[in-house]
């Protein structure tokens, strides 16, 4: 009998022991990042050397050791650009152990998924819509807010059309997607053009897909425009300054763009039709983005050859930095075993002025700003090459001229 | 032999009580009373259902709730942008009014990405050359509160394509 209870306690011993090495094993110090990206979709060209950024970052950083032994589970989700595809996976992982960040990949979902993120206390990063700065939650934007930039590029035309000479203010034009992205530019960037006395014609909007543009730059160009402002992720905007190329519109007309203006992918494919085109980005483009080693060592550590390098790249590596930065400070507060999503939340408005690299202006986030910079660089396409043809410029607040 | 008796009594048995209590406690938090309808409940793939979507109504569900309808997929099915053994793709969105009902359509993005699985051009056009379209069969769809975790369900039957006349 003494030596069956032997055998039997041995057993339950050694289970025992199993367990807690299994469980050990299974509840490594872990923090989530889930991005509802597109992969597979509209958006897709940029979206995916955007990610690619991010994970890249994010192996590099768990392959040192994370942050005291923390490391960083990084879920990414195929949406194909859908809301309702967005919401349900959102659904399906927002019960995951220490998921601190959302970043939901375009401004529909990004809208949707709020209010179900000011629910579960956590924080989520969204593109560029100025309405999450205009009423302060819990959602934070990549750079400064869309209508900041537009204002930037307005500020460009001003010095532009008196550089050139000539009197009075410039007429702009503006088009872009007929989507809540392609309105939100101008939620206060309207504003600052009456401020600034610009004539500003009634905005052009296409659905998403269109693929020609001859009839909205046609009407702008017949109303007098001297600038026209070329909205959309690229290739979109490619294909609307290639349309303009193709009408002549551009022997006369400057084309601007905003932050997802071309990039690599569209100077690939029309280079000619780009020449001469304003980019106003929060983040290094071009040849810039080439020469910043920082980005293109882990590029050629992880991808190789730099033949299909995109810059976007970069700006994924930012929402790295800027999670690890944050993950540093959520951690010194409070430890990873009292971790929770709001403290993540805390954390991302103490690391105001943390510096990426030269990828983007220093961090703005703070209790009273959602913005993840303040500053943009004018860019401009010449002989196939982007630019820079400005250095770091604070974008004026246009949040604030608009009534949300 | 006694010892084995004694787990069996102690942990095994209460164990199995506990489960079913949770279980009972699930059933309750879920909310038998949500319900959905899928109108047309039939239907056959067609560029038609971009103009006239497939649409979903339900009641039951907490008032002013976001609610997520999905559809699971068949055991082994694949589908583009859905993870392996990922079986569960979200097709709608919608808000339930003050009284917890809720009506929400398609948007033509969702039928073009879920039933339709096409590809998309470099110029943000459908390719329809890549489309893969999800096979005939009943499809489980479910609406789920995200407040108050009530589930309504029902189904949508694909049928084919009726043949063309010669």
């Amino acid at each position: 009998m003494r030596k069956q209870t032997v055998i039997f306690l041995s057993i339950v011993l050694t289970i025992c022991m199993g367990l807690v090495i299994l469980s050990s094993l299974a509840f490594a110090k872990e923090v989530a990042y889930l991005s509802l990206a597109d992969y597979t979709g509209p958006i897709a060209g940029l979206n995916v050397p955007a990610d690619m950024g991010l994970e890249d970052y994010i192996k590099d950083f768990n392959a040192k050791g994370g942050v005291d032994g923390v490391k960083i589970k990084f879920i990414g989700i195929d949406t194909r650009y859908d809301v309702a595809r967005a919401v349900s996976a959102y659904k399906r992982y927002r019960r995951t152990p220490r998921l601190l960040v959302v970043n939901s990949i375009s401004t529909g979902i990004g809208k949707a998924v709020a209010r179900l993120i000011e629910r579960d206390k956590r924080l989520q990063l969204v593109p560029g819509d100025g309405e999450f700065q205009a009423h302060i939650q819990r959602t934070f934007i990549w750079g400064p807010a869309y209508q900041d930039a537009f204002a930037a590029t307005l500020d460009w035309i001003m010095a532009d059309w008196k550089a050139k000479g000539k009197s009075g203010t410039p007429v702009v034009g503006y088009l872009s997607w007929d989507n809540p992205y392609g309105r939100e530019h101008l939620r206060g960037g309207k504003e600052y053009a009456e401020k600034l006395g610009i004539k500003f014609l009634r905005p052009e909007f296409f659905p998403p897909g269109s693929l020609k543009h001859d009839v909205y730059l046609t009407r702008l160009a017949k109303a007098g425009a001297n600038y026209i402002h070329a909205g959309g992720v690229d290739p979109t905007p490619t294909n609307v300054i290639r349309d303009a190329h193709a009408l002549g519109i551009t022997k006369n007309i400057q084309m601007t763009c905003d932050y997802w203006g071309p990039t690599a992918l569209g100077i690939g494919v029309h280079a000619k039709a780009l020449e001469g085109t304003v980019i106003t980005s929060f983040y290094q483009r071009g040849e810039e983005s080439r020469n910043n080693s920082f980005v293109t060592d882990l590029w050629k550590k992880h991808r190789g050859s730099m033949d299909k390098f995109n810059e976007v790249y970069g700006m994924g590596m930012s929402w790295g930095m800027t999670y690890v930065a944050g993950l540093k400070v959520a951690l010194k507060a409070v430890g990873y075993d009292n971790l929770k999503p709001d403290d993540m939340y805390k954390a991302y408005q103490k690391i105001t002025g943390f510096d990426k690299h030269g990828i983007q202006g220093v961090c703005a986030y703070s209790p009273t700003s959602r913005r993840g910079s303040l500053e943009v660089k004018i860019y401009r396409v010449k002989n196939g090459k982007i630019i820079p043809i400005t250095d770091w410029r604070k974008a004026p607040d246009a949040v604030s001229l608009h009534k949300f | 032999m006694k010892i084995i008796k004694v787990v069996f009594l102690f942990v095994i048995i209460p164990s199995l009580v506990l489960g079913a209590i949770s279980c009972q406690t699930l059933q309750s938090a879920v909310g038998p009373k949500a319900k959905l309808e899928v109108s047309p409940a039939e239907t056959f793939l067609s560029p038609a259902l971009i103009r006239k979507p497939v649409t979903f109504t339900g009641s039951g569900f907490a008032p002013d709730e976001m609610i997520t309808v999905e559809m699971v997929l068949p055991s082994g099915m694949k589908m583009k942008g859905l993870k392996e053994g990922e079986n569960v793709v979200g097709i709608a969105v919608g808000n339930s009014d003050g009284k917890g009902n809720f009506k929400a359509a398609m948007k033509p993005i969702a039928t073009l990405n879920w039933f339709f699985q096409v590809g998309w051009t470099p110029l943000l056009k459908p390719n329809f050359k890549e489309a893969k379209p999800i096979p005939p069969g009943v499809y489980k769809i479910t609406a789920t509160g995200l407040d108050s975790d009530r589930v309504g369900t029902s189904s949508l039957k694909i049928v084919p394509p009726p043949k063309k006349k010669k």
